[in-house]
């Protein structure tokens, strides 16, 4: 049963998700990462098989969200590694500690933002 | 490959020659060392020598026993072929068929045109990436039982594909005709029992005029909608033996058929309930088979002023017309008719899955949305093999090709459409087109993320080359699993240039049946371009062999992500959901350890590399380079060290 306050991370989550490209959260508060170790973590655990070394996204079974400078707020970014709605595995704490996923969100707000297009390619 | 020539007979003449031979080697030998084989002493002494009259008259030539001929069935058998207008045949050289292969040479002049492959797999796939871009088939050839061992995953795929390919494999009917060995091996009762059940038909022809007529029957049951991989055995004799009633052999009259219309009153009656819909939407996935299937679709959809979704099984619609949703699935959940073309998979098009450990599914539809079909791939199914699909519930269910009742159901919409209906549609379609154009600003943006990354982002890679080759004639021809950034970026307008997928997932598929298409595309001096895996690469990268040999432009781009990667992402799901070791998930999944040079492995088959590329400032310079090859007329690989997807 999902209660109300997972239901609301979860629909805020999915929007946030769903639009593709990235933005940054007008009020994000989270613990203090360490986003050095995010970004191990986030190559060793397998984070970037579907989500990109640049956090771009990419697919799996389905599309898989663009993390890079995510606008999720760290709750509802650790409600969805922990349960997600789609084909991606839950992420239990056996295999990731709170605090691996506090640096994991460290990391992907770390990334650089997108160039314009326009000054990348003509077919742009 | 075998390469073996039958054993000659062990026929009583043939023996006594050879007597005679070693009876009169034996009079000159020198003796034989102390500690020689043997063996040989013991077989000079089996032969008992026959005086001079038995040896002339037994080695004088019987009148029975012809040692040449004028002509051959395989010469019969290369008409037929040939009468069919069939260009090229892929053939991966055996002697269970090389009374067909002689023919083809020296009675046909090399016609159809004998492409070289070094693997049945490549062969059969460079039929079905040929026939998707042709509108039309190519014959392949193999040995009966090894040969086609090696091409049934190929023609799985283009079953699956739903892809006309003709496959003829040798085999020696008489069991008293086989010499020892390779002929026995080489050999079935019921050879095409391996592919039946992904096959629509197969024959094993026991005279040359039921070749004739069987051949005539495979082509046009294998270009019939739903279209499909035949098979046809030759034998052994039939093909190499004089032709022994020439007077009465008859080619047949070929007529194509005309694919069927779905009935009028049930496309009348599906024209009502789309002219009635509040959100009507087109889901596709392989109704082009001519340019005609393009514009047919797109009339519909602008009739109706509804969104398409294309499943890209084919290229049905253009990519970036106004009312191409292909990145917009919520719309089936929005929609109150849905109008399903010739879709491979409708359930999984309109339900939701999760592979979880209970695997979950429920419709994607809104409640009491309608949903019509229309196509023909359900009229011809088999039971094995679960190509299918799941069952999926339907209002209105027509049996009729798509691209053949389009033009019915597209008037019978507009008889249907008054002034009010026509706002209704303008007002929808100016939300969709707006709804399209943000999403093609969306991609441009996320395109751009990570941009200056090494590996290379798929996006990229994508992007520059687009910029290079847009102002071309040109077609792409192969992609790798989940890459839709060409659909998300690029301007697709004509049939040709895209071809669609595998069909049966089976890999191995993507550099082969690239170069087919790139076959198909030669005489029509278009600029072929293909993505494919590299582990798609390594199951046939003796199709470069080919491509060399041929001298077939192809631009061939490794999306090297060194790894298989979709089953990376499987096991680590597994990983994960056991709650443990999820970072050791390249174990069996990657392809490093040595990487693989891709492009070195290009130079070695005679084909131009490039790569591989880490840098993605060097993309570009690599890219102009491979791509003014191509233009040349030569193939080229560019090796792009990429990010996974």
């Amino acid at each position: 049963m999902i209660g109300p306050k997972r239901f609301a991370l979860i629909a805020l989550a999915m929007a946030v998700l769903c639009a593709s490209a990235p933005v940054v959260a007008a009020d994000q508060v989270g613990p203090q990462g360490d986003a050095v170790n995010g970004k191990r973590i986030y190559l060793k655990d397998a984070c970037f098989t579907c989500h990109g070394r640049s956090g771009q996204g990419g697919v799996f079974r389905g599309p898989a969200p663009i993390l890079a400078q995510t606008a999720l707020p760290f709750d509802g970014f650790r409600e969805l590694v922990r349960d997600p709605p789609g084909d991606m595995p839950g992420y239990s704490g056996a295999v990731l500690s709170d605090k691996d996923i506090a640096d994991i969100y460290a990391f992907v707000e770390s990334l650089p933002r997108p160039r314009s297009p326009k000054e990348i390619s003509s077919s742009q | 490959m075998s390469a073996h020539r039958r054993s000659p007979q062990a026929s009583r003449r043939n023996f006594l020659k050879g007597a005679g031979l070693v009876g009169a080697a034996a009079a000159v030998a020198p003796s034989a060392p102390a500690n020689a084989m043997p063996a040989i002493q013991s077989e000079k002494s089996i032969a008992a020598l026959p005086g001079p009259r038995q040896i002339a008259a037994e080695t004088m030539p019987p009148p029975s026993d012809p040692v040449n001929q004028t002509s051959s069935g395989g010469d019969f058998m290369t008409d037929v072929l040939n009468s069919l207008g069939i260009e090229y045949i892929a053939i991966n050289c055996a002697s269970s068929y090389r009374g067909l292969h002689e023919a083809i040479i020296n009675h046909g002049n090399n016609k159809p045109e004998i492409i070289t492959c070094v693997h049945e797999d490549i062969a059969v796939h460079m039929a079905q990436g040929y026939a998707k871009i042709e509108s039309r088939p190519l014959a392949m050839a193999c040995h009966g039982t090894v040969g086609l061992q090696h091409a049934a995953m190929a023609m799985y795929n283009a079953w699956c594909d739903r892809a006309p390919v003709i496959v003829f494999g040798g085999n020696m009917m008489e069991a008293d005709k086989r010499g020892p060995g390779a002929d026995w091996l080489h050999s079935a009762v019921d050879i095409g029992e391996l592919v039946r059940e992904f096959t629509k038909w197969d024959d094993q022809p026991a005279s040359l005029q039921h070749f004739a007529e069987s051949t005539a029957r495979a082509y046009k049951i294998a270009t019939t909608p739903p279209m499909g991989p035949v098979f046809i055995a030759l034998d052994a004799e039939l093909q190499e033996n004089p032709i022994p009633n020439a007077e009465s052999l008859r080619i047949p009259k070929f007529e194509q058929v005309i694919p069927p219309q779905g009935d009028s009153a049930a496309l009348a009656e599906a024209a009502k309930m789309l002219a009635e819909a509040q959100n009507p939407l087109i889901v596709c996935d392989r109704v082009a088979r001519t340019p005609a299937g393009v514009a047919r679709l797109v009339d519909l959809a602008e009739t109706l002023q509804c969104g398409v979704i294309d499943y890209r099984g084919r290229m049905n619609f253009p990519s970036r017309h106004p009312l191409n949703q292909s990145f917009n699935r919520a719309l089936i959940g929005q929609a109150d008719v849905i109008l399903a073309i010739e879709m491979n998979d409708l359930w999984g098009a309109v339900n939701t899955f999760r592979d979880r450990i209970e695997r979950q599914s429920r419709p994607a539809t809104k409640p009491g949305a309608k949903i019509i079909t229309l196509g023909v791939r359900d009229l011809y199914l088999k039971s094995n093999y679960q190509d299918f699909g799941r069952w999926q519930d339907v209002d209105l269910d027509i049996a009729g090709d798509g691209e053949a009742s389009l033009p019915v159901l597209t008037e019978a919409v507009k008889h249907l459409m008054d002034e009010g209906r026509k706002a209704a549609c303008a007002a929808r379609g100016q939300k969709l087109a707006a709804a399209h154009l943000a999403m093609v600003e969306h991609s441009k943006t996320d395109a751009a993320i990570g941009w200056d990354a090494s590996p290379i982002t798929t996006a990229r890679m994508c992007a520059e080359v687009y910029d290079q080759i847009k102002d071309e004639d040109w077609s792409l021809v192969g992609t790798t699993i989940g890459l839709s950034w060409p659909h998300r970026l690029w301007d697709f307008r004509k049939r040709y240039q895209w071809n669609g997928l595998s069909g049966g997932g089976g890999v191995g598929y993507n550099l082969p049946a690239s170069l087919g298409a790139a076959l198909a595309n030669q005489k029509h001096s278009r600029f072929t371009v293909a993505f494919g895996g590299d582990g798609d690469f390594m199951y046939n990268p003796g199709t470069l062999w080919t491509a060399a040999h041929h001298k077939i432009p192809i631009l061939y781009i490794v999306h090297n992500n060194r790894a298989y990667h979709q089953e990376y992402m499987y096991l680590t799901a597994m990983a994960v959901r056991h709650g443990r070791g999820v970072d050791r998930m390249d174990i069996g999944t990657t392809l490093i350890e040595p990487n693989i040079d891709y492009a070195t492995v290009a130079r070695g088959m005679g084909v131009q590399g490039e790569g591989p590329i880490t840098d993605p400032n060097d993309l570009g310079p690599a890219l102009a380079r491979a791509i003014a090859l191509v233009k040349s007329g030569e193939p080229a690989v560019v090796d792009v060290v990429t990010d996974p997807r």
